[in-house]
């Protein structure tokens, strides 16, 4: 995998995200088009680099998105994110074998599961990092409970945009130079062919 | 150069967990520890993200206008050009009436630098209609009793132009103002048009009773001794309009001529200092307590 179209598809699904990520919000449910291009590396990169991959996603999302303070300042944390989808990427190099790649669905649905248990992790570093810490988290003046029905909303909606993501990262696969590795075992067919 | 040695071995899962226990204690560490270089850290990401994220603002403004298109025909659009039209001309208003003041101010202060008497204050007031049938006819002033206005009061401009007298029936709010080139008769004294000498006793200089010749000018048949020539000025001399006029300025002497039946007397013939078809405020000297 190209690690250079990588890093320029995370900044390009970050700055969408930033700009006309309110477009795809309904109510709390919100798409983010991030999630979707971490999954689809992991998907097609080597399994040894899947953490290493979502972590960097993570991190490019953590220092888009500061934290307000109780000082009323703006404090980026790096980390809860990068964790989070290392977390992730655990899941989904785990289903990837489970999953048929070429049907649409199965990439949204490894999309959920990922920012899914990505939330989860997130909640959890800045639940002890306020309690700790005594920091701002980041749903101040809402709850954590709240945070974690918010962000599985999010989730879904991250799994419902990654479906025509998926579809047009698919369409530049090429460019991403993932190596493919089939294991062919010998048999009848091949030795009669 | 080689590199050290934990760092050679911190490949494949090892690095991966390397680098998730960098992430959690990055991520826990306080505020005073991250802030000094993370949000630079987000500041230098930004940069190669503005591009696209200008794009994508503007894409999302075109899809999503963040407010309704301009209507110049909107009700809302229209009532706020009227409320703008009308808050300029409020503005302009003001500051035509600041000129209006200060204009009025100076000439308060020309005049009240001959008035000395505590019985006695300058009040302004402004013409509020004029004759239509006639020119330098009679002015209607928007000062009336209430405002002390009394019969008889002489009405300054310019701080020293005398201009006419108040007329007997004052109104409570409003006045009437006979213009000098109505009266009978004005006394006045003659005076050179660069001021008498102080060391000559006022009594000197010629004295003349101007009457009104119906072209708009005054006439006086003056018996002096004193030369007369044309630019002499004529002042006020006349008890009846009160101290604060007397001495302003009626008129300028426009001819001289000798007058058969009287060989010492002359005739002159005195314009008006102003027009007063432009007259648009007096000064009046009212009693300093004003009757409620």
């Amino acid at each position: 995998m190209r690690w250079s179209v990588y890093a320029v598809a995370i900044l390009i699904a970050a700055s969408l995200d930033a700009s006309v990520g309110s477009l795809f919000a309904v109510g709390e449910l919100r798409g983010q088009f991030l999630p979707a291009v971490v999954v689809f590396a992991l998907l097609a990169a080597p399994r040894k680099l899947g953490v290493r991959i979502a972590m960097l996603g993570g991190l490019v999302a953590d220092l888009l998105s500061p934290v307000v303070l109780p000082t009323q300042e703006v404090l980026i944390v790096p980390g809860p994110r990068a964790l989070g989808f290392a977390l992730g990427a655990l899941a989904v190099i785990q289903l990837r074998s489970l999953l048929y790649r070429q049907n649409p669905l199965a990439g949204s649905a490894a999309t959920f599961v990922f920012s899914l248990l990505a939330a989860v992790a997130f909640v959890f570093i800045f639940s002890i990092r306020s309690l700790v810490l005594d920091g701002g988290a980041p749903w101040w003046p809402g709850s954590g409970a709240g945070e974690v029905w918010r962000r599985f909303l999010g989730a879904i909606g991250d799994g419902i945009l990654a479906l025509p993501t998926l579809w047009l990262l698919g369409k530049t696969r090429s460019i991403w130079a993932f190596t493919t590795a089939t294991r062919v075992s010998p048999g009848l067919a091949r030795q009669s062919g | 150069m080689q590199l050290p040695r934990f760092i050679r071995t911190l490949t494949g899962r090892r690095l991966d967990w390397t680098l998730a226990a960098i992430a959690f204690v990055v991520a826990l560490l306080p505020v005073y520890a991250l802030m000094p270089w993370t949000n630079d850290l987000s500041r230098l990401l930004s940069v190669p993200l503005a591009p696209v994220t200008h794009l994508g603002m503007f894409v999302r403004d075109q899809i999503r206008p963040p407010q309704p298109r301009f209507d110049p025909q909107a009700p809302e659009t229209l009532a706020l050009e009227r409320e703008v039209a009308q808050y300029r001309m409020l503005y302009e208003q003001s500051r035509l009436e600041v000129e209006r003041l200060e204009r009025s101010l100076a000439s308060l202060r020309a005049v009240s630098a001959r008035v000395d008497s505590p019985d006695s204050r300058l009040i302004e007031a402004s013409v509020i209609a004029g004759d239509p049938s006639r020119r330098n006819g009679v002015f209607t002033l928007n000062a009336g009793d209430r405002h002390g206005v009394r019969a008889g009061a002489a009405a300054l401009v310019d701080g020293d132009v005398f201009v006419g007298v108040i007329a007997p029936e004052v109104g409570n709010f409003q006045s009437v103002l006979i213009p000098a080139n109505k009266l009978p008769s004005i006394g006045s004294r003659l005076f050179p048009p660069e001021g008498s000498d102080p060391r000559a006793p006022a009594s000197s200089y010629p004295g003349a009773v101007l009457k009104p010749t119906g072209r708009g000018t005054w006439t006086a048949e003056v018996a002096t001794s004193m030369a007369l020539a044309p630019g002499m000025i004529a002042r006020l001399a006349d008890d009846r309009f009160g101290r604060a006029a007397l001495g302003s300025r009626i008129g300028v002497v426009v001819a001289v001529e000798p007058v058969e039946q009287a060989p010492l007397a002359r005739r002159v013939e005195i314009r008006p200092i102003l027009d007063l078809d432009g007259l648009s405020s007096v000064i009046l000297a009212v009693p300093a307590e004003v009757p409620r």
